[in-house]
This record gives C-alpha cells, structure tokens and sequence, in this order.
C-alpha cells in the first residue's frame, strides 16, 4: 500500500529560473524566499519519497487554448522542459512513473475524475522553477504532473480541487507497492498581471490563507472564484492549486515550514506539511 | 460571476473566442525558429499568421493593455513581449500608463 508521507505548497515564477541559474539565491531581495526551501529539501531527503506528484498549472505551453484541458495528467516515463518563448534552462529533462500514472488515471476515473491523459507532457515554470530548491536537478525523485486549468474561465471549483486531494489520497492508499509519495501544490500567491491594479500583491491575505489552509481550511473551500481573485488578484486565483496538497494529508497536519516574501510583483509562498 | 475584477478582465471563453487569432500567433512564438522569423519580418509574419490589420497594428505599437482588451491573455502576450526583449516589468509599466522607472518605485515604495 502507498502512503503519503508530505505535503509541500510552493509559489512558481519565470523569475526563479534566472536567480537559481545564476547562484544569486543570497541576493538580499530573494534570500528571505530562498532561504526557506534549504530546511524543506533537507526534510524531503530525511523522508525518502518515491515519487512527488505535482499539482500545477501549465501556462499555455504544452496546452494551447485549441484544447485547454480542466485536468491533464501526465502519464510518461520523461517529462522535458517546454519553451515557454525565451528558450530553455539548461536543465535535464524530468524523470516520470508511468506506471503509477496509469493507477491513478484509473483510480481517479473511478471517482468521477476524468482528466485528459497525456503520454507526452512538457512542463513548465509551474514545475521547474521551484523544483531545483527542492532536489538536485539530476531529478532522483520521478514526479506525476497534474495541471488544473486555473487560467481561462469557467475554472474548477476550489471545492472540486479540494475533493481531487482526496481522491490522490485514495489512489496513492490503493497501489500495490509500499510507496512513500509527497503531494505538491504550486502556484500564486497573490499577483495580478494586467489592468489598473498590475503588480498588486496583498500579503495579509497571503498569510491569511497560509493560516487557514494549515489548520482549517474548510473556509478556503467554500469562497468563489471571484472572492479568491479581489482579495489575490486575477493571476492570484492561482492558488488554489494548494488546495489538494491539504486535502490529501487528511485532518491533522504538522507544520515543517512556512515562508512568506513579496519582494516585487507577486507575493511568494512555501509551506511544508506532514501528515500526523 | 462578474467579467472584470478590480479593474482587471477575467479571461472568460468569450475573450477567448475573440483573442484567439492573436493568442494563436503569440503561442507559435514558443518555437525558437518562429521567433526568428518574427523578429526578422514583423509584419510579415503576423500576416501569415491570419491576424487582421487592426490586430497587427497593436502588435506594432506594442500596446499590451489594447492587446488585453482585444481578448489577449496575459499568459500569451508575455510571449510576444519576450520575443521583442520586452519584460513583464515593463509590460506592467505600459498598463499603468507609467515609465518602467515610474513603475519599479513604485513597487518599491510600499
């Protein structure tokens, strides 16, 4: 039987991409973000997870909007690196577990889940930009890739997300193999890119959600996307892509780490959970 | 649910629908050979890419907020900016009818 042994919530940004490739993780302006993924990376080493399945969104660069998918999940033993339309980091492709893809896939359809199945899958800042604070970028952990459509409306509810975390947890519980899996969810925090309010950040509402999604986040379930995008931002919405990480660590939770920095336009988030 | 959002629109299914031409040609800029050719022949390769005069016509401006407003999605058009060697700072400094140094203050003032 699997087991979920950790939960990690992460902010994701283009802009992570240059500040790791170029050593500059000290700089004043990153350090109070950067800082929080050293003791996170530790832990996960401690945990020795087979597997991290990661809940993100793709930014229309392998899902173009002639086929937008509400779910797609990845299903594929190589996951590269897509050209987002500045060219590629220098980063070798990510390593996948089809064969617990296509457990979940099932496991999933079975619970009225029913995401698009991509055997070819190109990720990318929502995954990579993060992922080199958390394990060495030789990718010794595969990942499962799940991209939620959190970009052109009509979105799934956050209740529908909740729910998924639930779901992950029934199909990781059913594999046959003792394996150890951490559930990841990235994306926001707040931010908003266009219209009269571009650059707006709101970290009380931030550290608000940081504290309900720990220790009751019934409340975040129950708020409208609309809600979600005044008090975040259009771009904010993004969040609740944290939403299935809670759900899938069950009730009671304890904290590893939490880190919070809004140094330009958008307020970065980490936050480390294990389940008790 | 509303379709503008503190000043900013919700990219729904019909901004979609009617930003689909430009979104399609700023999503072609992913490929690096694409890009080449569209920093080579502007006009040309907006044309060859179906957009209308008046959709190449923001292009050219390089008028991020009308693009928007055309039914642009943000996601999308950061492509094309960053095909020109344009930055989301920038981007953003555009929209706020501001200077990029008028915009970075800011950022940093509060």
């Amino acid at each position: 039987m699997g087991r979920i042994v950790g939960g990690v919530g992460s902010s994701h940004a283009p802009s992570f991409g240059p500040v790791y490739d170029q050593g500059r993780q000290k700089d004043p302006l990153w350090a109070p973000l950067f800082d929080g993924y050293i003791p996170v990376r530790a832990w996960l080493e401690a945990l020795r997870p087979d597997l991290f399945i990661v809940v993100y969104n793709d930014h229309m660069n392998r899902f173009f909007l002639d086929a937008y998918p509400t779910f797609a999940l990845g299903a594929a033993d190589i996951y590269p690196q897509a050209d987002e339309g500045w060219g590629k980091r220098d980063l070798p492709d990510m390593r996948g577990d089809a064969a617990f893809s296509w457990h979940l896939a099932r496991s999933l359809i079975e619970d009225e889940f029913d995401p698009t199945i991509s055997q070819e899958m190109s990720v990318d800042h929502g995954v990579m930009s993060f992922m080199p604070m958390l394990m060495d970028t030789a990718w010794p952990v595969p990942i499962v890739p799940f991209a939620v459509n959190v970009i052109r409306h009509p979105l799934p509810t956050p209740r529908r997300l909740f729910r998924l975390g639930t779901a992950l947890r029934r199909a990781v519980e059913s594999y046959p193999s003792d394996i150890r899996v951490v559930v990841m969810g990235t994306g926001g925090l707040s931010h908003q890119l266009q219209g009269s309010r571009f650059g707006f950040v709101n970290p009380e509402w931030d550290n608000e959600f940081l504290d309900r999604l720990e220790a009751a986040p019934e409340p975040l379930v129950e708020l409208t996307h609309q809600d979600y995008m005044e008090r975040g931002g259009t771009e904010g919405i993004e969040m609740i892509n944290w939403l299935p990480m809670r759900s899938a660590l069950g009730s009671a939770v304890k904290r590893v780490q939490r880190t919070y920095h809004a140094p330009m336009i958008t307020g970065y988030g980490l936050l480390a959970l294990e389940p008790t | 649910m509303s379709d503008e959002v503190a000043g900013a629109l919700v990219f729904t299914g019909e901004r979609s629908h009617a930003g689909y031409r430009l979104n399609r040609m700023a999503m072609s800029l992913t490929d690096p050979v694409n890009r080449a050719r569209f920093v080579a022949d502007e006009v040309g390769y907006l044309r060859g890419m179906g957009l209308n005069d008046a959709e190449i016509d923001l292009v050219q401006r390089r008028d991020w907020k009308a693009m928007v407003d055309a039914g642009g999605s943000i996601y999308l058009l950061i492509k094309i900016a960053g095909a020109l060697g344009i930055s989301l700072q920038q981007v953003g400094a555009h929209t706020a009818g501001m200077t990029l140094d008028e915009f970075m203050a800011k950022l940093e003032g509060r």
